[in-house]
């Protein structure tokens, strides 16, 4: 009978075995960004003490997955064993809402063990497991079936811009209906409350936009794993294709969305590649909008550089980035985020 | 009877069945994922139900994924569930077995 | 002393109490007693869930003649209570408790059976009771944990904690165990009930695996602990009665039956008087015979 142990990851005889392991079976991209995030991973040992299969626990998400089926008792009943533990560990830490980033040849195998696609593109894809799922995270959201004409935007928003509200006005005049997804990762200067009460005041005024948590399915790309795609332009590109196939396949088909929008991104390379992803996934089903940027004198309107006024605390700029709702909060609370920003928090990036 | 948390029981390995638990709104939702759903869907879900009831739990959430359980299994993991979902894993009620 | 008709214990075969298709196929290997193991073969979270599953296959699958035991978790866990009313409420043949090292250990499990069989209206004294010695103390206190309870059927030496304790651990020729075996032994039949070798886990060494069977069967042990349900017909080989033991023991079979034929208090043949011990040998002689299909219904020898 194959058991399963621990795999302690620190001791160095282990964790070169299961490299090896993986490297065997596909899966090479051992970076530090994918390995540190790792919180406990098992070994299958079959009857020789030979590992035969392994998985890993990054928060809610299983990954590093990979089976040797030579001396099983049936295909696929190491799989099920690993798998079995696996959600059965998350459930006793009380994480019942599992994901799994995988290679799309393995989302069959997955789908046998209850776990749903969410979005499967060519690269990868991504599923999901436990609840609430997809529909119970789609059914508390209003939906407007008689519109024809329905846009969706995500934004972080940290925080919400005079460069957000121009592109938010844009789609909520060409549009019956817009849907507002704010990003839920709660690791930004501005915190997931503070960034939503923003934009929900920013946008008070346009009767036709409805603000949304993204939840666990509109968040940053960035955070896909991407442990079994070895070089770093395809790892970009299957996390954004990715996360607009999620979009694709799940958000728009239920909430009757036939638009999306985007500000144009000169600056950023990775924006870039996200953009162009999503109008390849996206286009024709959905059009996509990609709006220029809002500019203030020749400054492009951007977050990051009102993360940056907010470091130096150059108020009267910052008039001129941000709509008053988000100036009144930032005026109020300016010696917080200033601090925040001094211990550490990283205001780069989006 | 309310479900108090999420609670899983069983597992995913041949013969066995993994029930997973949540609180509801609107009676008994299930989902089942199962090879031999077309021919034993109803049974299985007509024993998780029985366990249901037998516990006075109105409303729930049920996401299954059978492997060929028999129905004592599916018994035994339903009722493992519920004792997990409704907090009284320490103090079962043993009328219900 | 439970059981006034002994059975045989050749085998007791662990059933990791939280995996289904095991649980499932228990019953098809022709184990002497079936042991459901809620201690060491399931993990901490997943207590709860061996317990019922357990209950529910005792109570749903027939496992024919089988002695179904289970082992339940000791008694500093916090799984031990639930565990007795569960088994108790299934109606198991055996509750068998680990760790044992004092008589006190087993006088309050007695008291908590007892107090489970009242609960749920089964028949006072119905549950049996064994216990497992798996360290020095539990050696050296042997005698009274044998002698501890009427409900006690067997005591069983658990060589793994067993030698941890006694700072070894196992070699292939079984020294380090000698003395344990030998004073379990010695306790079991003083109290008249069964013992019970401990497991050979190295399923790969079938020669070593015969070499121990040999052994615990000429010292006189009832049976063993298994791991794997291919071992069963390996010790029932090992305990199947040769040609001539049949041979004798259908002689005393007979003699017996002449004495209660003419009326006699004694039985006597070839002109000695037979012994109890004689008869008690020469009835499991038959019973073994039996099993390993040596004989008949009738008792006459078909051979192999």
């Amino acid at each position: 009978m194959d058991t399963i142990r621990e795999l302690y990851l620190t001791d160095k005889v282990s964790q070169k075995n299961w490299q090896t392991f993986l490297m065997a079976r596909g899966i090479s991209n051992f970076n530090q960004q994918e390995v540190a995030s790792i919180d406990q991973t098992i070994g299958l040992y079959n009857e020789e003490n030979q590992l035969v299969g392994t998985g890993s626990i990054a928060k809610n998400v299983i990954k590093f997955v990979a089976v040797c089926d030579i001396g099983a008792v049936a295909k696929g009943a190491r799989f099920n064993q690993l798998i079995s533990e696996l959600t059965s560990r998350l459930g006793a830490q009380g994480i019942f809402h599992q994901f799994v980033f995988t290679k799309p040849a393995y989302v069959t195998s997955f789908k046998h063990v209850g776990f749903q696609a969410l979005g499967v593109t060519e690269l990868g894809a991504i599923l999901e497991k436990g609840l609430p799922n997809i529909k119970d995270y789609l059914n508390q959201i209003p939906k407007f079936p008689n519109a024809k004409k329905v846009a969706g935007i995500v934004m972080n928003a940290n925080p919400f811009t005079k460069g957000h509200r121009y592109l938010v006005e844009q789609a909520a005049k060409d549009n019956e209906v817009v849907y507002l997804f704010v990003v839920n990762a709660d690791v930004s200067l501005f915190s997931t409350t503070e960034r939503l009460e923003l934009v929900r005041q920013g946008t008070s005024d346009l009767t036709n936009v409805i603000v949304v948590n993204g939840q666990d399915y509109l968040v940053s790309f960035i955070s896909f794993p991407a442990y079994f795609i070895k070089d770093n332009d395809a790892i970009i590109r299957y996390q954004t294709e990715l996360d607009a196939s999620i979009f694709k396949q799940q958000i728009a088909p239920a909430l009757g969305i036939t638009a999306r929008y985007l500000g144009s991104e000169p600056l950023s390379h990775t924006t870039n590649i996200y953009n162009e992803s999503l109008q390849r996934i996206l286009s024709p089903d959905i059009t996509v909008k990609i709006l220029k940027r809002a500019t203030w004198d020749t400054q492009i309107i951007s977050a990051s550089y009102v993360r940056q006024l907010i470091k130096v605390g150059d108020v009267s700029t910052l008039a001129a980035m941000v709509p008053a709702t988000t100036l009144t909060f930032i005026q109020n609370n300016l010696a917080t985020l200033q601090l925040r920003i001094s211990k550490g928090q990283n205001i780069n990036g989006n | 009877m309310e479900i108090k948390k999420m609670a899983m029981a069983g597992t995913l390995e041949s013969s066995d069945i993994q029930i997973m638990l949540s609180a509801g709104t609107n009676g008994y939702e299930f989902e089942l994922e199962s090879d031999v759903a077309k021919q034993f869907g109803d049974q299985i879900k007509a024993t998780i139900t029985s366990v249901l009831q037998a516990y006075a739990i109105d409303n729930a959430k049920i996401s299954v994924v059978d492997k060929g359980a028999l129905d004592l299994v599916i018994k035994a993991r339903a009722v493992t569930a519920v004792q997990r979902a409704l907090e009284i894993v320490d103090t079962p009620n043993w009328e219900v077995l | 002393m439970a059981n006034t008709t002994e059975r045989l214990r050749r085998t007791m075969m662990f059933v990791p109490g939280n995996n289904p298709a095991m649980i499932k196929d228990a019953g098809i290997f022709g184990a002497d007693s079936i042991m459901f193991d809620l201690e060491d073969a399931v993990s901490m979270a997943e207590k709860d869930a061996a317990r019922y599953l357990v209950y529910e296959a005792i109570t749903t699958i027939d496992y024919g003649d089988a002695e179904l035991v289970v082992r339940i978790n000791g008694l500093d866990t916090p799984y031990y209570q639930n565990d007795i009313k569960a088994m108790v409420k299934a109606g198991i043949d055996v509750i068998r408790l680990p760790k044992v090292e004092t008589a006190a250990m087993i006088h309050e499990l007695e008291s908590l059976v007892a107090t489970a069989e009242a609960e749920f209206g089964c028949e006072i004294g119905s549950t049996n009771l064994m216990a497992a010695i798996e360290s020095a103390k539990g050696v050296v206190n042997a005698n009274e944990i044998a002698a501890a309870s009427d409900r006690m059927i067997g005591i069983a030496l658990s060589a793994e904690d067993y030698t941890t304790d006694m700072k070894t651990h196992r070699y292939p020729d079984g020294q380090e165990l000698l003395y344990a075996r030998n004073v379990i032994l010695h306790a079991a039949r003083a109290a008249g009930i069964a013992a019970f070798d401990t497991v050979f886990t190295n399923m790969d060494d079938e020669e070593g695996f015969y070499r121990e069977t040999e052994l615990i069967h000429q010292l006189g042990f009832d049976g063993k602990s298994l791991v794997n349900p291919r071992q069963i017909a390996m010790v029932n080989k090992v305990y199947q009665p040769t040609e001539k033991e049949i041979r004798n023991a259908q002689q005393v079979i007979m003699a017996i039956e002449q004495a209660r034929l003419k009326g006699s208090g004694v039985i006597s043949m070839n002109g000695q008087m037979v012994d109890r011990p004689v008869v008690l040998r020469a009835e499991r002689v038959m019973r073994l015979a039996q099993a390993t299909n040596l004989v008949n219904s009738e008792g006459e020898y078909i051979g192999k």
